[in-house]
């Protein structure tokens, strides 16, 4: 059988290769024995070109088509000296298709992970706590009051703000309710019980994710992929006493003092509301509020509160830790920290209410 | 811009080629910091010009002006005649795509793969091309460098030597005439330093590229340079071919390229003194 000719025109580059290709594809997957490619009429040529001569010997190879090369001059003989083809047309295992199982857990893991490595960096943080005295990891009490600082101080006007225009609004829906009924007067209570058993707790947990939880993870993160982290540990100092401690300890205590801001702060919105717009007066509003008050409710979501600073200073020290592939992971960790942290806390809220009974 | 017609000069760097960059009366400040102080140089079609001097004395800067990144505060760069920065931006843009940058820290995209990275360059310059055909180039790019069985990783994922290569398979992605190098030895080991310098040379005698490489490794800028440029403070100090640069006769380029202390630092004493006797072993 006589092999079919492919007779390369005088310009073979990446503007004209288009049409060439299109004849070798059609020559090899016809099935031809052999194909010649003419090359000696070639004057410009470039890696374009010489791909495709590769990408038609790669076909070739599969079908079991020949191809020989014909009139090649120096220069593109040279150009071919810089690769080999053979490495190049070399088959590569394709990629296992990944089964159903496989999916679900490549899914599924790495939420389970982090759990996993926040609950581990959460118990050896502890650890260091409680046996710091005897193993030498000091406590770090500078700090940790710069830690309170950042994540409590600076975060007061966001935090007041927020509960004044929810106190406004929670004021308003109780109102268009209660005064089906002619209870007008309840605004207070609404406002105060949902405000310190749920409301409070949770808003400040939310916004403290959004503002501490991802700072924490970035900067842990950017730490790590500085070799920050290895640097402390060659030093002999703890990463975990000297930078986790500290932030735990923190948002331990700045998330309740947050929180009393926030009731305290969305009551007087809602008392605003309760005494210009349904014109109730000032003393029995604060008579109301003060009634309903208890102070198991405040306690509740005080210690909700820490609960929820703690694991979103579990969560993002742990991301920022674990943080893999250079600048593009420390991003993915910080928002990773603060969706985790913002689904951590409302899965521990409803464990709170709804099976630990705390505050009812 | 085919490179069958890109031939390297025969005695390159002998200054009988045409000049295909011109920097004339370059200087830039940022601030009161005066950065590049009247730079004039010429670098020849197809020759390797090296640029070379202490950390801090312009190297980069003049690089990133010479390759039309950054607009000197006055003078002029040439590329082909054409004054760079005096052009549209549309032609600019076109100058941009025959020239490739190959980056200090390898500058590659970190949410692509490395053959999406060298790939790109293409894809975005030749949209009429087959998928499997662009793939097809820049695995050869791959191969050239060396790092096709790296394809398919992040470049987070390579060592700093792997990433050097990587960003020089896509410096030449789109088979470039000129290329630049910023400090592409810099934090390699001696091994794999002297690898990416047989990469520039290969490169540069089978496809003719032209390129103009920053350094402020000595021995590897007299390996490459086919002519050099010695930096100080912003000023050119020597300008020729490697042989002239080791005969010049300033104190401070015989320091510079001896890898000596200049003599009021090391107070009169030549350290090779030092070493010769063993004193310092």
């Amino acid at each position: 059988m006589t092999p079919v000719t492919i007779e390369i025109p005088e310009r073979f580059d990446r503007d004209t290769v288009q049409p060439i290709a299109d004849r070798l594809d059609a020559a090899v997957a016809r099935g031809h024995a052999a194909v010649r490619i003419d090359l000696s009429a070639v004057r410009e040529f470039d890696s374009t070109a010489m791909a495709l001569i590769v990408a038609a010997l790669r076909d070739a190879k599969r079908t079991g088509t020949t191809v020989e090369l014909e009139g090649i001059s120096e220069p593109v003989l040279d150009y071919f000296s810089l690769v080999s083809v053979r490495h190049l047309i070399e088959e590569r295992k394709p990629d296992r298709q990944l089964g159903f199982v496989e999916r679900v857990g490549r899914g599924v893991m790495p939420t389970l992970h982090v759990a996993r490595d926040s609950a581990v960096l959460f118990a050896r943080a502890v650890r260091s706590l409680v046996l710091g005295p005897w193993t030498g990891e000091r406590f770090r009490v500078s700090r940790t009051v710069a830690e309170v600082s950042e994540a409590g101080s600076s975060a007061m006007p966001i935090v007041s703000l927020i509960a004044f225009l929810l106190g406004l609004i929670l004021a308003m829906q109780a109102w268009l309710q209660l005064r089906i009924f002619a209870a007008e007067l309840f605004v207070a209570d609404m406002v105060a019980v949902s405000v310190t058993r749920e409301i409070g707790p949770l808003m400040t947990a939310i916004l403290v994710a959004a503002r501490s939880g991802s700072a924490i993870a970035a900067q842990i993160g950017t730490m790590v992929i500085n070799e920050e982290v290895d640097a402390l540990e060659q030093m002999g100092i703890k990463p975990v006493a000297w930078l986790v401690v500290p932030k735990m300890v923190a948002l331990a205590l700045a998330t309740p003092c947050l929180t009393v801001l926030f009731d305290a702060v969305a009551m007087t919105g809602g008392m605003l509301f309760g005494v210009s717009v349904v014109e109730i007066n000032p003393g029995a509003y604060l008579e109301r509020t003060q009634e309903s008050l208890k102070l198991a409710d405040l306690a509740s979501g005080l210690f909700k509160a820490s609960v929820f600073g703690t694991l979103i200073a579990s969560i993002g020290c742990a991301l920022g830790l674990n943080v893999e592939g250079g600048p593009e992971g420390v991003g993915r960790a910080t928002t990773r920290a603060v969706v985790a942290s913002i689904f951590a806390i409302i899965v521990f809220d409803a464990i709170f209410v709804i099976v630990l009974r705390v505050g009812s | 811009m085919r490179f069958l017609h890109r031939e390297r000069p025969a005695d390159p760097g002998a200054g009988d080629v045409e000049a295909l960059i011109d920097v004339e009366g370059v200087s830039t400040s940022f601030g009161d910091n005066v950065v590049l102080d009247g730079i004039d140089m010429t670098v020849g079609r197809g020759e390797i010009f090296v640029i070379i001097g202490p950390s801090g004395c312009g190297k980069t800067t003049l690089l990133r002006h010479m390759s039309g990144m950054l607009p000197p505060s006055s003078g002029v760069v040439r590329i082909g005649g054409e004054s760079l920065y005096d052009l549209p931006e549309e032609e600019l843009d076109s100058i941009r795509r025959r020239m490739g940058f190959s980056f200090q820290h390898g500058a590659l995209l970190n949410s692509m793969s490395v053959i999406e990275n060298v790939a790109l360059p293409l894809a975005e310059a030749a949209p009429h091309l087959s998928r499997d055909l662009i793939d097809e180039v820049a695995q050869m790019k791959l191969e050239m460098v060396g790092l096709l069985d790296a394809k398919d990783r992040a470049p987070s994922d390579l060592s700093g030597g792997m990433k050097k290569r990587a960003a020089i398979a896509r410096a030449i992605a789109l088979d470039p005439e000129l290329v630049f190098f910023d400090e592409p030895s810099a934090g390699l080991d001696p091994i794999t330093a002297a690898a990416v310098d047989n990469l520039i040379l290969k490169l540069a005698r089978i496809f003719g590229i032209t390129m103009v490489v920053v350094t402020h490794d000595i021995a590897s800028a007299f390996t490459i340079g086919d002519r050099m440029a010695l930096l100080f403070d912003g000023r050119v100090f020597a300008h020729g071919r490697p042989e002239d640069v080791q005969q010049h006769p300033d104190a401070r380029v015989q320091d510079f390229i001896h890898r000596a202390l200049p003599r009021d630092e090391a107070r009169g004493v030549d350290i090779t003194d030092y070493l010769a006797k063993g004193a310092l072993r």
